[in-house]
């Protein structure tokens, strides 16, 4: 039974109900509080008090119950300077079986996850499976977050549970690799701070929550030992070996040289914690790397092909670009994208598509001066449908132009900024996919990278 | 008690009409004595739901625990005043906590500078041996909850005598399911002995507690301060416990139950100051629904 209502509420600073529906009001009474008083539903009260702690709008599922039902809804508070607003929407309540009691709560809210919770130091305290989870490892107990679960990077190389630690804040997506009984498993962490009465960060809570299957390629358990001699460069299973062996010590190099640039375990020297940054920027650098030469292995295999989707150059490019936003604005540059009405319909992989749009304009942004202009366009040309990135960077001189779609080629740049593969990759894709990528530019005038699909009417 | 209300002239009474003239007796009896609140209700039978099934599964994870649950739901639950007691001090155990992470959450939502961390050195620092016996029992401690966050029992933490009384209980109700043999009430029967063995093997909250105190050694009397101010009553109760000679629960329970011109004797062999413990009354003094006893100072039955 769902009710489409929206059951609202207001909260003040120091968490008492001041005004709510009846629904509401009804469960708090129940729960031996009332108007005026501490809210008494503790998920609620706990969700609350992290959107005023986050000062920003939390949106989650909301479950808590009383001795007559158990309640699942959705849960939307807005934070403002006096408390915070609550509207619960898609409020199911389930009656208990038989009628006065709770019902059995037999599984998490998503019968799929691990419930898990550790200390200051990524220790876990907690890990609880749901009806339909996998098996729990053995000896979690009091072991690393990180040790149980192989962290991986985000798409900008950073972990966000990391990055929570930094801050003492909620995350969300940090993706793992945890090894079951089932074999490698891939999964998705999420979780929020936890406070004692002093203000002290004591750890986080959260869910492990399994996430889609992985590609064929990097679900290939890891060589324990890979033979790295017996192989020829061209095998496909050289770059797969070379892949896994790499990704598994450089994430946990970079994992552990934010942990010391973040200074999560206390302050150390200044320029020990700057040490640890480069570390951890160079490992991300090498990941990258990493994930090019995958990348190239993949696509110059002999019968690759990608996927033909009905895709929209205007939305990809807008996703391209609210991807990289963030960079952008830490140069204090603008990229003017494509409005939401601009749009191109094309045929290619949606995937490769992003990816090679991902690479454009963070070339645009990595190699043009700050606080200058990005601009992309879609315009088609007959049977061609085109977007193109243009910045106010340097500039390429027309004798090197073909020479950036080159393997390994950067133009004698020799900072950490790219691998010299992402261009060539790019291109290899745009072909691959019926079209291409063309560069058009002159010294001192910025590039115009142009790529180009096979038009949809 | 029954007895008392087959007065001429009145019928039998049906098992709920019976359970609320015993409920009206009890008020009658003691009319100014504060009754459960509906949260205190539904927090116990909660607890005791998710113990029972803790029990069940541990007796065979076949067991269908909710047609169990269901069942003894109609007839009454066993266990009688030990099942209550455990349920009724876990429940207050975590009104008790549940109220103060409220007021920590919106303590730090009110605080508009971070806390500045720890520096290497300071008191915060402690030894490795205290630092992995404050994780055992933060583990211990989190093995009292449901995935959901839920408050439970754990089984290790059981009285063993309830443990048994549990197990024997829910093997009866297995035998009586429709479809068993000889054979099945055989292997419950090595299934309850196996499991009492099991819980003796298996070490909880308490053990968890001795050792973080023995690791803090002299240094009890600062660390329960902290745990004081910090509101972190796992390990104050703990600290407490150990230093009383009593187990866990029942340290949660007199605390819970304490006047707070108690709680200065109550807490004495941890050699604190009175000032310390002002949050302690302050927080104890602002649960809602609280039951006070003059006893609180008696190890709980």
């Amino acid at each position: 039974m769902m009710d489409e209502r929206i059951v609202r509420g207001r909260i003040d600073r120091a968490g008492a109900l001041l005004s709510a529906d009846a629904p509401l009001l009804h469960l708090q009474q129940r729960a031996g509080s009332g108007l005026g008083k501490p809210l008494a539903l503790p998920h609620l009260a706990r969700l609350v008090a992290l959107a005023q702690r986050l000062q920003r709008d939390i949106s989650r599922p909301l479950h808590t119950a009383d001795d007559q039902s158990d309640i699942h809804a959705l849960v939307r508070i807005t934070p403002d300077a006096e408390g915070a607003d609550v509207e619960i929407s898609d409020w199911r309540p389930r009656p208990a079986d038989p009628p006065q009691v709770p019902a059995i709560e037999d599984s998490l809210a998503t019968p799929q996850e691990w419930a898990w919770e550790c200390d200051q130091q990524l220790r876990l305290v907690a890990l609880r499976p749901g009806a339909e989870a996998p098996a729990l490892p053995a000896d979690w107990e009091g072991r690393s977050l990180s040790e149980l679960f192989e962290l991986q990077p985000d798409e900008d190389g950073r972990f966000p549970v990391l990055r929570a630690l930094a801050r003492q804040s909620r995350f969300a997506g940090q993706r793992v690799r945890a090894e079951l009984d089932a074999g490698r498993t891939q999964m998705e962490l999420s979780g929020h701070a936890l406070f004692d009465a002093t203000g002290r960060f004591t750890g986080f809570r959260g869910v492990a929550a399994l996430a889609e299957a992985e590609e064929a390629d990097s679900a290939a358990p890891p060589r324990a030992d890979p033979i790295f001699g017996s192989l020829p460069l061209s095998d496909p299973r050289f770059g797969r070996r070379i892949d896994g062996a790499l990704r598994g010590p450089l994430s946990r190099i970079i994992a552990t040289a934010e942990t010391i640039s973040g200074q999560f375990d206390g302050p150390i020297r200044a320029d020990y914690a700057r040490y640890a940054g480069d570390i951890a920027h160079a490992g991300r650098h090498l990941l990258g790397l990493v994930d090019d030469l995958a990348d190239l292995q993949n696509i110059e295999r002999p019968g690759f092909q990608a996927a033909a989707d009905e895709i929209d150059l205007g939305d990809l490019a807008r996703r391209a670009v609210g991807l990289l936003a963030m960079k952008a604005e830490e140069k204090g540059m603008r990229i003017d994208a494509p409005r939401t009405d601009d749009k191109m319909p094309a045929t290619g992989e949606f995937r490769r598509v992003l990816q090679v749009l991902l690479n454009l304009i963070g070339n645009a942004i990595r190699y043009s001066p700050e606080n200058s202009l990005i601009w992309i366009r879609v315009d088609r040309e007959g049977d061609r449908a085109m977007v193109t990135v243009a910045d106010q960077g340097q500039g390429i001189a027309a004798d090197q132009q073909a020479a950036v779609f080159e393997k390994f080629e950067r133009l004698g740049r020799t900072d950490s900024g790219g691998s010299g593969l992402g261009l060539y990759i790019a291109r290899r894709l745009a072909r691959a996919m019926g079209g291409d990528l063309i560069v058009d530019s002159a010294p001192g005038q910025g590039a115009r990278f142009t790529l180009s699909l096979p038009a949809r009417d | 008690m029954a007895d008392a209300f087959s007065s001429p002239g009145i019928d039998m009474p049906s098992p709920t009409v019976s359970s609320r003239l015993r409920e009206l007796a009890e008020y009658l009896a003691a009319p100014a004595a504060g009754r459960l609140t509906e949260e205190q209700r539904a927090l116990s039978l909660g607890i005791a739901r998710r113990f029972i099934a803790d029990v069940a599964a541990r007796l065979d994870p076949a067991i269908d625990s909710a047609a169990l649950w269901r069942d003894w739901l109609r007839r009454g639950l066993p266990g009688g005043e030990p099942l209550a007691a455990a349920c009724y001090a876990r429940a207050e155990e975590y009104r008790w906590r549940e109220q103060s992470a409220r007021r920590a959450a919106a303590f730090a939502a009110s605080v508009t500078e971070k806390v500045a961390p720890a520096e290497p050195g300071s008191a915060d620092a402690v030894s490795p041996e205290t630092d992995r016996a404050y994780l055992a029992l933060r583990i211990a401690d989190r093995r009292r909850f449901d995935g959901f966050g839920h408050p439970a029992l754990a089984l290790a933490d059981v009285e063993p005598e309830l443990f048994r009384t549990m197990l024997q209980a829910v093997a009866a109700w297995r035998r009586a399911q429709p479809g068993g043999d000889a054979a099945q009430t055989a292997e419950c029967d090595e299934a309850v002995c196996a499991a009492i063995a099991r819980q003796k093997d298996e070490s909880g909250i308490d053990h968890a507690a001795a050792a973080f105190h023995q690791a803090l050694d002299v240094m009890v009397p600062d660390a329960a301060a902290k745990a004081i101010a910090a509101q972190d009553w796992t390990a104050l109760i703990a600290l407490a416990a150990v230093a009383a000679r009593r187990s866990y629960d029942a340290m949660a329970f007199a605390l819970l139950t304490a006047e707070s011109a108690a709680l200065p004797s109550l807490l004495a062999p941890l050699r604190l100051d009175r000032a310390a413990l002002a949050p302690l009354e302050a927080s104890l003094a602002t649960l809602p629904a609280r039951a006070v006893g003059d006893d609180a100072a008696e190890p709980v039955p």
